[in-house]
């Protein structure tokens, strides 16, 4: 397993790659602190809304994750480099697991350090808050890298498929319908972060906690099981 | 050279797989179209064409304002497959060993996807048109008095294709992954908005004009405002729809020509 | 099919479709220890049949087993199994050594850095080992490929197109490791073009034209079964006439052509009667034999000949 991971690392963590994610991932932090600094402050609801909703959740966190997710299997099977791990005596899992670990390992620092860096210097260096943010936009990148790789896999359409699930589905369904939030791991990320923090966060309009967690554990065990899935049975190139 | 273009854009020659994402982008586009148009004749019909005036309902104007993104994203997503696969495979040579120049190469790769793309632009005003003269209650007359709306959305469309053609080549000139191109593409996009909106806001006056017209979504949709001679929902709270139509236009100029000559500059010096 | 007892790998009524191509079409054989050569023009089905034999590609009909067991869904008997295909499949960025030691790495292989070193020196690329894969050029990649698949001492190899990219030296030095390594009681299975290395190198040939088995054996055992096709055989002598007048008359000959320079093309059946009977018309029309040479007693002209009919 650690050979696989290892490999996938060398594979995702470009520099020009990083770079230029890390550029993305800074966009939040700014926009914080310009909020900040203006005359007319926004309110918690609006900051969650525009920052953490619509842009970290919503924008940077699925855009930086579909590029290093949907590589992960995608670059192998573009490569056809795929083979030289499949004609492994090893179990599937042990090629998929290491994958999506590499995968967040590569994302969730861009995002999460995003993420932590907005949340405090948006609530004053109040660490519930922070850890709130933070930890609910980490399990948010989880959710999409066990998407984005599945999508690597089955499609070599998958960053043109991503790109529109971001776009139309996280970006535009999920506004008008409410019946679809409920699928969307965008919206369960910001759950989470009010059950992490109810005091700051009010919880009535969103999931409980629970609800938020078992669907993120689904949404990561079920991806990934469809992933060792595919790639038991795939013809592999 | 051209002709290989479309088929490529389009997916066309190829299993039914790779057609997929081009012509579900040109559905969606021409679904918007559609539902606008349908709106429109639902509302003349129930409530009247008085009424319906006074509702300020989506228009020509409004349709590239709402659309822009979802063509960005379809430059960026499509656009890559026209140069990227050529670099990763490494093909060039089999053209440049012709009597083709680097500069025929990606003069004939742009020519085909602004094709595409201006077709995609069109398609869904064509359909918006032709919904909303139906639904007039005499549609000769519609036509008659709105017949300059033809060559307006037929500009501000070409004006969107050419800017996000350019711009999708230009970003996968310099990458063999088509994945990479596509994200760092819509991510510029999406996130120049709420930067450029922010930054704007905060700073006021002429150099949040400025600033505001480095929100790159915004860039055709200003031109379409030109060409309209009316400010789109889009670009109503944007600071840089204040400024002179001649800046606007030339700033959309300047966004496709520059980038443009370096398109053109990087492949113009290759040889096999 | 019953199954050999000697087969290692046991290929039973498989077949292949995409879509309304047959790629692969109703096909059985047994491959057992020793060289297999597995032949066709392009677009035969060769390769899809390896990918079947290796698990990489599903059948659409009929099994495939590899020691009894089968072969897909079955990431175990790759401990057994190594497998090289016809793509350039490596990592740009990784230097040689490093890939062989991630190949070997991943297959379980216990003394590494011995295996790595054996495997390395078998391909005769240890001054190249520490230079990244990109520097290559394709005669080296395949080169430290084949490394690669031989670092965990599989007791298979399935080899698709080998030889691309090697020189003329290369090609005889892998010829050789191959026939060691068959001797050493392997099973190993070679798909190529270059008729003349398989020529030397195979015990066993399996044929594929248009996803059929055309033919399986030994190539004369195969030339000698095709009953319907003469053998050709060329005779230059000092009286080419009367001597194709008295090859006429000959049970063993079907026919005699005269070429422009003067030689004869012989048409028989039975090469072996001819053989015969051929010096002693020689001798007693007191004409003198130059020349007699057997045109078609090649792997190629059986190959030809499968691949038109």
């Amino acid at each position: 397993m650690g050979s696989v991971y290892l490999l996938t690392l060398r594979q995702l963590a470009g520099r020009w790659r990083l770079s230029i994610m890390a550029v993305l991932a800074l966009m939040p932090v700014v926009i914080t602190m310009m909020m900040l600094r203006s005359d007319n402050a926004a309110s918690v609801v609006d900051f969650e809304q525009t920052v953490l909703g619509a842009m970290l959740a919503g924008a940077i966190a699925p855009l930086a994750v579909l590029a290093i997710a949907a590589a992960a299997f995608g670059n192998e099977v573009e490569d056809r480099t795929l083979a030289n791990l499949t004609l492994s005596p090893i179990p599937r899992w042990k090629i998929v697991l290491p994958k999506f670990l590499a995968a967040i390992t590569v994302a969730s620092p861009l995002v999460a350090v995003s993420a932590l860096l907005t949340a405090h210097i948006a609530f004053l260096g109040e660490w519930p808050a922070t850890i709130a943010i933070t930890v609910s936009m980490a399990v948010g990148v989880a959710m999409y890298a066990s998407l984005f790789v599945w999508l690597g896999l089955v499609s070599a359409q998958a960053i043109g498929i991503g790109l529109l699930y971001i776009v139309l589905w996280e970006g535009f369904f999920t506004g008008y319908v409410s019946g679809v939030r409920l699928l969307s791991i965008r919206y369960h990320a910001i759950a989470l972060m009010h059950g992490l923090d109810p005091r700051r966060f009010p919880t009535e309009q969103h999931v409980s906690l629970a609800a938020a967690s078992g669907f993120a554990v689904v949404v990561i065990g079920g991806f990934l099981l469809l992933t060792m899935r595919k790639l038991r049975k795939m013809d592999v190139p | 050279m051209f002709k290989n273009g479309l088929r490529i854009a389009l997916g066309l020659g190829r299993g039914g797989k790779a057609k997929v994402l081009p012509f579900a982008f040109i559905t969606v586009l021409a679904v918007i179209g559609l539902i606008m148009a349908l709106i429109a004749g639902a509302v003349n019909r129930y409530v009247g064409e008085v009424i319906a005036d006074q509702l300020n309902l989506p228009s020509h104007s409004d349709y590239n304002g709402i659309a822009s993104i979802i063509m960005f994203v379809f430059a960026a997503v499509v656009g890559p497959e026209l140069l990227c696969r050529d670099r990763r495979d490494r093909v060039i040579n089999l053209y440049l060993v012709r009597p083709l120049t680097g500069s025929d190469y990606i003069a004939c790769r742009w020519a085909s996807f602004l094709t595409v793309m201006t077709a995609a632009a069109w398609l869904p005003q064509l359909i918006l048109f032709i919904g909303l003269s139906m639904s007039a209650p005499v549609p000769a007359e519609y036509l008659k008095l709105h017949w300059l709306d033809v060559p307006r959305f037929l500009g501000a469309g070409f004006a969107m294709a050419a800017y996000a053609t350019t711009l999708a080549l230009l970003t996968a000139s310099f990458t063999s992954r088509r994945a990479y191109a596509s994200v760092f593409l819509v991510g510029l996009f999406l996130i120049s908005t709420p930067f450029t909106v922010g930054l704007a806001s905060q700073i006021g006056g002429a150099a949040g004009q400025w600033i505001s017209m480095f929100n790159l979504t915004n860039i055709p949709v200003h031109v379409n405002d030109v060409i309209f001679g009316e400010v789109s929902e889009i670009t109503k709270a944007a600071p840089a729809a204040e400024l002179a139509a001649s800046v606007r236009v030339g700033w959309w100029f300047a966004w496709t020509i520059i980038p443009a000559t370096i398109l053109w500059a990087r492949y113009r010096r290759l040889t096999p | 099919m019953t199954t050999d007892p000697k087969a290692v790998i046991h290929v039973d009524r498989v077949s292949r479709w995409f879509g309304s191509v047959v790629a692969v079409s109703d096909v059985s054989f047994d491959i057992g220890p020793g060289i297999t050569g597995l032949l066709g023009p392009n677009g035969a089905g060769k390769t899809t049949l390896l990918r079947m034999m290796t698990g990489l590609a599903a059948t659409s009909s009929g099994t495939v087993t590899v020691f009894g067991q089968p072969v897909r869904d079955n990431p175990p008997l790759y401990r057994r199994m190594g497998v090289m295909s016809e793509h350039e499949t490596v990592y740009g960025f990784m230097k040689g050594r490093e890939f062989v030691t991630m190949m070997g790495r991943l297959r379980g292989v216990s003394d590494l850095n011995t295996a790595v070193d054996r495997a390395i020196d078998l391909v005769d690329m240890a001054d190249a080992q520490h230079r990244d894969l990109d520097t290559y050029s394709r005669g080296m990649r395949q080169r430290m490929r084949l490394a690669a698949t031989l670092v965990h001492d599989p007791e298979i190899l399935v080899l698709d197109e080998p030889l691309n990219g090697a020189d003329p030296r290369q090609r005889v030095h892998f010829t050789q490791l191959l026939q060691t390594l068959a001797a050493e009681g392997r099973t190993i299975v070679l798909s190529s073009h270059i008729l003349e290395e398989v020529e030397q190198v195979a015990d066993t040939m399996l044929l594929v034209v248009n996803g059929k088995l055309a033919a399986s054996g030994g190539y004369r055992a195969i030339r000698a079964a095709l009953n319907q096709r003469p053998y050709h055989v060329r005779v230059v002598s000092d009286a080419p006439r009367r001597l194709a007048a008295a090859l006429v008359g000959l049970a063993s000959v079907d026919a005699v052509h005269v070429d422009p320079d003067g030689a004869l093309l012989v048409l028989s059946r039975n090469v072996l009667d001819l053989q015969i009977e051929l010096p002693k018309l020689a001798q007693a029309d007191s004409i003198r034999l130059h020349r007699v040479e057997p045109l078609d007693d090649s792997l190629e002209s059986v190959f030809g000949y499968l691949v038109e009919n």
